[in-house]
């Protein structure tokens, strides 16, 4: 069987024009995605039922028990985190906030590992952006900075900016100018008309210069900043002043080298000084398929995109203290449900250690690098492909995904739920 | 009044305790106090040996001596208007959070935090301090506004962030971008720091070590003398940040800019 | 279902039903107003107090995108207003941009039971609908943007008005939208580029249509397709000093009513009542727009007053927020929306301090007194944009008091009453007139009366709030303090027939409905076949077709006006 306008479920892209041909519960191809996208569709470990540590030793276990055992650990904790989200749709990330505040858990999202730094660079000057089909249509000028599309976001830019041609952009490939910039030559600098060389930690700097010589105090700019010539300074800054719509997309190197959100906060203060002459949007690319949507959920209930503190009844955010990371750098927490990502991946190692001394349990199709740290596992259908649900893309376009096929595994709503109901039982 | 706080041994020492609840005033008259450890609350005496000795009529009477394993107790001093806190050891993120009036002194390290959104009083950190000392909360537009905060040591990143008033003096060295986005008061770095100032809009910085790096957005605008630590300075004089329309001072030491001239063909 | 309520003594006034202030009882069976109360019922004795079908805010921003990110940015309001989890309540944060469930508890208690989002975009309905879900106590309906749509500007361009009809028919069912929103027509458009329209007869960059042309044509099609509500609009030039003269243009727009609604509703025309040329020489213009909105019955108004302290403009106007921005220079969001509209946010504080906001702050007050008919000038504050509606009872007190209009002249800047006639103006509303501005008004204007929606009469929707007022005992020029207390908490909420909220605590979870239009149009019309909307579709947006739809999934409890389009 093919089924037509398939959304991805694998990046922040959120491509939705992929045909997937099926049969029973086996995807036999994919066409229009990426190889990212075929990976994740056609990709297999996925967990049989569920397990759980005995000793050193893993043992089959049921769902119910899984579940009650799950719910016990939550509630004897003191200090619960709630850590993941990214992989899974909304209508379950809803659940784990209520699950949360019931708790007096933190809950926070795999942000704290990529665009939290941007999301705190928003909250002090704001965010001039747009949905994605804006720069397709409109712009003549894309920037990525610190970002690498082309292999974390392959179809970024066939999709949405320099290969594909828009309204009033009819030739894309001659009419769009691409400047990369970043600390070293990537596939995606190889086919910039301007390369921005910065030496590392240097972005800063270079977008103080460049957002002074937009306001004409150019005249203060050294000979070089950050290893890049006044020359070519000016000379980028001249390309964004003549572009009618320009765009601005950022990535990891930028939220995560030194100076982290002031990095994003100065990019954002140029794109807003930008606008004084011309059109410039600004956007992060954000990575972990949805998310975006776990940062909207969790801001619609209870105010804050991530790093959501219950301990005290009422929602306290504070990057840096509630964040996952740091929480578990100081072993503050004795409890921790991992839904729909992999800490045990992308953490640092003296987290992913404190992970492994206390309660770990996780709910995730696949077994994973977390796997290897947890006391308990609870697989479930895979979004996007054995289950549906919504999903935001990176500039916060919300889709609902399409479910393939059925297999016998119950969605994260079903298992979460089943945990919540536990829980609201216990607290009465 | 003195009230001696000596913490008990805990199961989970790892878990924070807040503790907004431990200010001068609140031990005027017997109450309840409580403090939450993790997400459970519990009577202070379940967390401290609590020791009370002579009266008070006034919280400026009160002086509370805390000690043991202080490091993870958060928000400790938090609104206080009075009187005196004494920490032997370390002590927890956001110790005299908008404290208005009266002394913190810490005889360990601070952790992040310290002193944030402060209005007026003074905050002494014998050892170190953390990350954004003297700094605000996420997304507003002002920081400390008031009062003093002397730290011996060396203090993380960020360290007064959004100042607009009061003072804070690090004697030893700051991390990057002190002084980011400040637009009053005073910060004075006795040691060491990078790019001081980033977006600053107002106040004065002044940093008698090496400054590191400096952003390309300051201009020079002559010099003049400064003492610090009984020893008089020649400073060079930067106005900035120029890319944020900015009209702050940045006070760093004539030799700091001319060992690095070579690099820097402004000066 | 329960066995039902029976409010005894309550003190009703339900203009629709000509009611103006009789003691009564009140009997509800299976969420509806009945003749008579089943045996068994639970009794609330109303004591005399003020009893009002519940109320309904015809313009507020509570939920979807840009009210999302209104929170996301602003972790310091967040934390301005913060409750943990409580019974069946969830935790809320926030201040000017309360979390969903904030804005629901907090309508709830003052009485609302039903909300208009003020702006949805289309492409991203699917979000606003999740929000709708997430504040239960109040029905919703979603406002649709139409103001910088293409194939509504070529419809247009080609004098097409049974097209564009049809591209609202179908948008508005595709999206389970209820009515057509244009804010700043045209503008949005522009903004694109960067640029805005000065003008209501000053071209769209590329379109080349008018904003009056746009207005037009869809006060046009709307009518083809006999939407309940009229166009929406959010007039050109927000803000800007000397825009009375645009919004009076605008007015003439409106052809006269065929039926017992307007033909346009003009949005937070505070906003768009400036005299003079600069924020130096601002000026009221309320009389100007008073007089004719006074002499067009089918010209139908809201407030859009503004109240003094902090709060968060939200507006799909995206050009206006960045010259908002630029004045103010704090932080500045903007978000465009391909193909369709746009939106910016920024926070901002009114001062006492400020002229230009006093002089705000009167307009407001002004275009209420001055307005002849109240069903014709709706009480609004824009929420958040003007201010939170948490303020909705302070207002109600300064219309119904000249004395605390008084006291107030005292606290701001004095050369105000230099630049606004409101201190000249003695009228003081009455409870009726509150009764029309808040709910009766809007059931009407919105065109949901048929839906049992405002009023009280047996078949309608029990939604009925009861006041700790007694206004048989309360002269509320006087007793100003005490109404407004009295209307920031009910004694009782009920909606759909069950207490929802009791002396200012939410008592339920609640489970609320989305409204949303669909009109039937002969297939020829149907865009979802038509080859060019179908082409373009494909090749501009970034979202296929097909997954554009919002899924019915969306509404849990969704109901559908449908209209037969003369198409
Ligand atoms: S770019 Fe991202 S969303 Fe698109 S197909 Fe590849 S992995 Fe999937
Ligand atoms: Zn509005």
């Amino acid at each position: 069987m093919r089924i037509e306008d398939v959304v991805c479920p694998f990046c922040g892209c959120l491509c939705d024009d992929l045909v997937v041909s099926v049969e029973g519960t086996k995807v036999l191809s994919v066409e229009n995605g990426c190889t990212l996208a075929t990976e994740k569709f056609t990709g297999d470990h996925r967990l049989a039922h569920p397990i759980r540590r005995t000793g050193g030793a893993w043992e089959k276990t049921t769902y119910d028990d899984a579940i009650r055992e799950t719910a016990e650990i939550l509630l004897d904790a003191e200090r619960p985190l709630l850590y993941g989200w990214s992989g899974t749709f909304v209508e379950a990330q809803t659940l784990g906030v209520h699950m949360a505040e019931l708790l007096g858990a933190v809950i926070d999202n795999t942000s704290t590992v990529c665009h939290g730094p941007s999301i705190m660079a928003i909250q002090e000057v704001g965010h001039p952006g747009c949905t994605l089909g804006q720069v397709k249509n409109r712009a003549d000028v894309i920037v990525y900075w610190g970002a690498n599309p082309i292999e974390a976001h392959p179809r970024h830019m066939s999709r949405y900016t320099t290969f594909t041609d828009g309204f009033f952009v009819k030739s894309a490939f001659r009419e769009r100018k691409v400047i990369v910039v970043d600390i070293r030559e990537t596939d995606s600098s190889e086919i910039a008309d301007e390369f921005v060389k910065v030496t590392p930690g240097g972005d800063y700097a270079v977008l103080t210069a460049l957002r002074m010589i937009v306001r004409g105090k150019g005249d203060l700019v050294p000979a070089t900043v950050s290893g890049v010539t006044r020359e070519q300074l000016f000379r980028v800054a001249e390309i964004c002043l003549s572009a009618r719509f320009g765009a601005i997309f950022f990535g990891l190197g930028l939220t995560m080298s030194r100076g982290k959100s002031k990095n994003i906060r100065n990019a954002i203060e140029l794109t807003e000084e930008l606008n004084r002459h011309t059109k410039f949007t600004i956007s992060p690319m954000r990575g972990h398929w949805n998310v975006y949507g776990s940062n909207e959920v969790f801001t619609w209930i209870t105010g804050y995109p991530y790093a959501v503190d219950f301990s005290r009844g009422i929602a306290f955010y504070n990057p840096g203290e509630t964040t996952s990371v740091d929480l578990l750098r100081r072993k503050e927490c004795d409890a921790c449900l991992v839904v729909a990502s992999d800490p045990g991946a992308h953490f640092p190692r003296a987290c992913a250690e404190h992970l492994a001394s206390i309660p770990t349990v996780q709910i995730d199709p696949h077994v994973n690098a977390t796997t290897h740290l947890s006391r308990i596992q609870i697989p479930v259908a895979v979004t996007g492909i054995d289950a549906e649900g919504t999903a935001y893309r990176m500039d916060g376009v919300p889709i609902r995904t399409r479910k393939l096929f059925s297999t016998g595994y119950p969605d994260d709503v079903a298992v979460l739920g089943r945990v919540y109901s536990l829980v609201k039982e216990a607290k009465g | 009044m003195r009230v001696i706080l000596k913490t008990r041994p805990r199961k989970k020492p790892h878990v924070p305790i807040e503790a907004e609840g431990i200010i001068p005033q609140n031990f005027l008259r017997k109450n309840d106090l409580t403090v939450y450890e993790g997400n459970r609350e519990r009577n202070l005496e379940d967390l401290f040996f609590v020791t009370v000795e002579g009266p008070a009529v006034s919280p400026d009477q009160v002086e509370i001596i805390l000690t043991g394993d202080t490091g993870r107790i958060k928000r400790v001093g938090e609104y206080m208007n009075a009187g005196r806190i004494i920490i032997e050891g370390d002590i927890g993120m956001h110790c005299g959070n908008f404290m208005s009036a009266g002394e913190i002194i810490i005889r360990g390290n601070a952790d992040a935090w310290l002193g944030r959104e402060m209005r007026g009083g003074r905050i002494l950190c014998e050892g170190t301090a953390g990350d954004y000392c003297g700094a605000g909360y996420r997304g507003e537009k002002r920081g400390m506004r008031g009062g003093t905060i002397e730290v011996m040591g060396n203090a993380g990143d960020f360290v007064a962030e959004y100042l607009s008033g009061g003072e804070v003096i690090i004697h030893g060295n700051c991390g990057d971008l002190p002084g980011v986005e400040m637009r009053g008061g005073t910060l004075v770095i006795g040691g060491n720091c990078s790019r001081p100032c980033g977006n600053m809009t107002g106040g004065t910085c002044m940093v008698i070590g090496d400054p590191g790096e400096l952003l390309p957005s300051f201009r020079r605008n002559g010099s003049t003398e400064v003492e610090f630590g009984g020893k008089k300075f020649r400073m060079a004089v930067f106005r900035g940040d120029v890319a944020n329309r900015g009209k702050g001072t940045l006070l760093v030491k004539e030799e700091a800019i001319i060992s690095r001239s070579g690099r820097d063909e402004r000066l | 279902m329960t066995q039902g309520i029976l409010i005894k003594n309550a003190y009703v006034i339900d203009p629709l039903s000509g009611i103006r202030g009789e003691i009564m009882d009140i009997a509800i069976r299976d969420g509806r107003i009945v003749e008579d109360a089943l045996p068994g019922s639970e009794v609330i004795d109303a004591g005399g107090c003020l009893t009002l079908p519940g109320g309904i805010d015809s313009h507020s921003h509570v939920c979807g995108t840009k009210v999302n990110f209104g929170r996301y940015m602003s972790p310091e309001d967040m934390r301005a207003g913060r409750t943990s989890r409580k019974g069946v309540m969830h935790v809320t944060s926030g201040y000017s941009v309360p979390t969903t469930f904030g804005n629901s508890y907090r309508y709830s208690t003052m009485g609302y039971t039903t909300v208009l989002e003020g702006a949805m975009a289309p492409l991203e309905a699917r979000h606003t609908h999740e929000e709708f879900t997430a504040t239960p106590h109040q029905d919703m309906l979603a406002n649709t943007l139409f103001d910088g749509n293409w194939s509504v500007m070529e419809a247009v361009r080609e004098k097409d008005v049974k097209r564009a009809a049809a591209i609202v028919a179908w948008t508005l069912a595709a999206v389970k939208g209820f009515a057509i929103k244009l804010t700043n027509p045209g503008g949005t458009e522009a903004w694109g580029w960067g640029k805005d329209v000065s003008h209501i007869h000053d071209p769209v960059p590329y379109f080349e249509v008018t904003p009056a042309e746009i207005i037009s044509t869809m006060i046009q099609a709307n009518e083809i397709l006999r939407l309940p509500h009229s166009v929406h609009l959010h007039c050109n030039n927000l803000g800007v000093p000397g825009n009375f003269r645009t919004t009076l243009e605008t007015m003439d727009l409106a052809p006269p009513a065929g039926g017992d609604r307007q033909t346009l509703y003009l949005t937070h025309v505070q906003f768009h009542s400036y005299g003079g040329t600069t924020w130096r020489d601002i000026s009221s213009k309320s009389e100007e727009i008073a007089r004719s909105l006074n002499s067009k019955p089918q010209v139908v108004i809201d407030m859009g007053q503004i109240m003094f302290g902090r709060t968060t403009t939200m507006t799909a106007d995206g050009p206006m927020e960045f010259k908002l921005y630029m004045l103010h220079h704090n932080k500045w969001s903007n978000h465009d929306v391909e193909l369709e509209t746009g939106s910016g946010i920024i926070p901002v504080y009114y001062s006492r301090k400020s002229l230009v906001n006093c002089v705000m702050w009167a307009i407001g007050l002004e275009l209420a007194l001055l307005a002849k008919n109240p069903w014709q000038c709706l009480l609004s504050t824009d929420n958040p944009n003007g201010a939170p509606f948490v303020k909705y009872p302070e207002i109600i007190a300064l219309l119904m008091s000249r004395r605390m209009r008084e006291n107030e002249r005292e606290e701001i800047d004095p050369r105000t009453e230099h630049y606004v006639p409101l201190f000249a103006l003695d009228r003081e509303l009455d409870w009726y007139d509150i009764a029309v501005m808040t709910r009766a008004g809007q059931a009407k204007a919105m065109g949901i009366t048929r839906i049992g929606k405002g009023h009280l009469s047996p078949g309608a929707q029990a939604d009925v709030a009861i006041y700790p007022l007694k206004p048989d005992n309360l002269d509320p020029s006087v007793d100003y303090q005490q109404v407004m207390a009295g209307f920031s908490r009910t004694l009782y909420t009920i909606k759909r027939g069950r207490v929802v909220a009791r002396d200012g605590d939410v008592v339920v979870e609640g489970a609320n409905s989305t409204i949303w239009t669909r009109s039937r149009v002969p297939p020829e019309y149907d865009m979802g076949s038509d080859p060019e909307f179908t082409r373009k579709f494909d090749q501009y947006y970034t979202v296929r077709l097909r997954n554009y739809p919002v899924q019915d999934v969306y509404l849990p409890r969704g109901v559908c006006i449908e209209t037969e389009a003369a198409l």
